[in-house]
């Protein structure tokens, strides 16, 4: 495992140029389609993807369950825009996800420690390793001074913890996990 | 860490599962680049000539996207550290320079189709006593799957967790009136060594009726004169800012002793078109790294 994480750092490069070459064209469709010119040289759009939810699977009554945000199941949220441009993070975050019908619903919690950035553009939270950007931050209060990469990416990585009580009720428990980005320099 | 190439005998395989992990990372990323709306131009300015305009929103994905759009508040503002964040408001804002209860958009709940497109209009209508100078907004844009599946209950009555990720890219909305000036003034800047960096921290003060909005280069120089490093970054000040940049002495022992030359421009931003952009002065500042 040690030899395949360490190619992390050079292909962390490739992928970057890969998320270019596949965000790229469609943002600068995006902006002539606003510009009406095929011509104008302009900011690339900033884009925020919901790459993968925080899934802690199936929940037992009464047993806490966690997720570490460099599981794999962490939820991620992908940042692409303008190469290092400066960008600010705002995420809001629920107190109890619920039932469908509201009549019962469940405590999910996430520590200060429960986020971590990777201004690299690297997308896997399993890899991620302090010097890709800001480590153990608290979700609810994202790093400012965040830039994007040299290839205008960047993830949050985000764990967290459900605590169903000993007479939860069955059944599927939802919420909303809300990310704001905005740019910083206009 | 080594590296595949660094293991003898395993370079052919190294490199064979590093093209199988780039592989891999491109369908993912295929996969799951294509889930967010794109929203241009990326600041929006409305006037007092010119009080109606448009951004395009547009779904990239094959799935549907439930949008919506709403106003905020929120402008860049530096903390004691020189590091810069916007804190949005999105109600009781009594910021005398916030356009949020006067602008409007049309259509504000969209079902994005795959692959299409949306035109939303905003119309400002401001109220006749506004003074001259610049009002600011945040056009935010929400967007989520078109329909949002829970996960099914499982046989044997199981608890199961759906957690919507929803995202929102927010837009800066100017409007404008009257004779507008953009002046920055530099009120005070330094610059000292700290390990393998200098570091640079410049205090400014909004000084005109507009957001000054332009570039800021930094470029660190050694005793000739040769430069070890530079920053460039987007600016927008809106009343005063804090900024601190880390240049790295890069390089085999630059030759003390450093100097740091600053400049401050509204030419060069590619992003805003020229007649959108309100030009100002121009700051130049040689800084010596004691």
């Amino acid at each position: 495992m040690s030899k395949f994480f360490g190619t992390m750092p050079k292909l962390t490069s490739l992928a970057a140029a890969i998320l270019a070459l596949l965000v790229g064209p469609s943002m600068v469709m995006a902006q002539d389609v606003a510009n009406g010119s095929a011509t104008a040289t302009v900011l690339t759009a900033l884009s925020v993807t919901a790459t993968a939810p925080l899934a802690f699977g199936n929940v037992l009554q009464g047993v806490p369950k966690s997720i570490a945000k460099t599981d794999a199941a962490a939820g991620i949220f992908t940042i692409a825009g303008a190469a290092n441009a400066g960008v600010s993070m705002y995420m809001q975050l629920p107190d109890y996800i619920e039932l469908a019908d509201g009549s019962d619903r469940m405590v999910i919690a996430f520590g200060i420690t429960d986020a971590n950035v990777d201004t690299t553009g690297g997308g896997d939270p399993t890899a991620f390793v302090a010097g890709d950007g800001y480590a153990d931050q608290d979700p609810h209060n994202l790093p400012s001074g965040a830039n994007l990469s040299d290839a205008g990416a960047a993830n949050i990585f985000l764990g967290g913890r459900v605590v169903p009580t000993v007479d939860q009720t069955a059944g599927a428990y939802s919420g909303d996990i809300i990310l704001t980005v905005a740019y910083n320099g206009s | 860490m080594k590296s595949f190439s660094s293991f003898p005998g395993c370079a052919l395989h190294g490199r064979l599962r590093g093209v199988l992990f780039a592989l891999g990372l491109l369908l993912l990323l295929t996969m799951d680049l294509a889930a967010g709306v794109l929203v241009a131009p990326t600041v929006i300015i409305l006037s007092d000539k010119e009080r109606t305009g448009r951004m395009t929103i547009q779904n990239p994905t094959n799935k549907p996207r439930e949008v919506d759009i709403y106003f905020g508040f929120g402008l860049p503002e530096s903390d004691s550290l020189g590091d810069v964040r916007i804190t949005m408001q999105d109600s009781n804002v009594t910021d005398t320079r916030s356009a949020m209860a006067w602008i409007k958009a049309f259509p504000r709940k969209i079902l994005l189709p795959p692959n299409g497109s949306q035109v939303v209009r905003l119309v400002a209508t401001p109220p006749e006593s506004l003074q001259t100078g610049e009002y600011w907004a945040r056009i935010v844009v929400r967007s989520r799957e078109g329909t949002v599946a829970l996960s099914p209950t499982g046989e044997n009555n199981q608890i199961t967790t759906n957690l919507n990720m929803i995202m929102q890219t927010a837009i800066m909305l100017k409007y404008r009136t009257g004779e507008l000036t953009a002046k920055l003034e530099l009120v005070d800047a330094s610059a000292s060594v700290r390990d393998s960096l200098v570091e640079v921290i410049l205090n400014m003060a909004n000084r005109g009726n507009v957001s000054y909005v332009g570039v800021l280069s930094c470029r660190l120089l050694d005793a000739d004169k040769k430069e070890i490093s530079h920053k460039n970054v987007d600016l927008a000040v809106y009343r005063d800012m804090k900024r601190r940049f880390n240049l790295p002495l890069r390089g085999e022992k630059p030759k003390p002793p450093y100097q740091v030359e600053v400049l401050i421009t509204t030419e060069g931003r590619h992003d805003i078109a020229d007649e959108d952009m309100i030009f100002g002065n121009v700051i130049n500042r040689t800084l010596a790294v004691p």
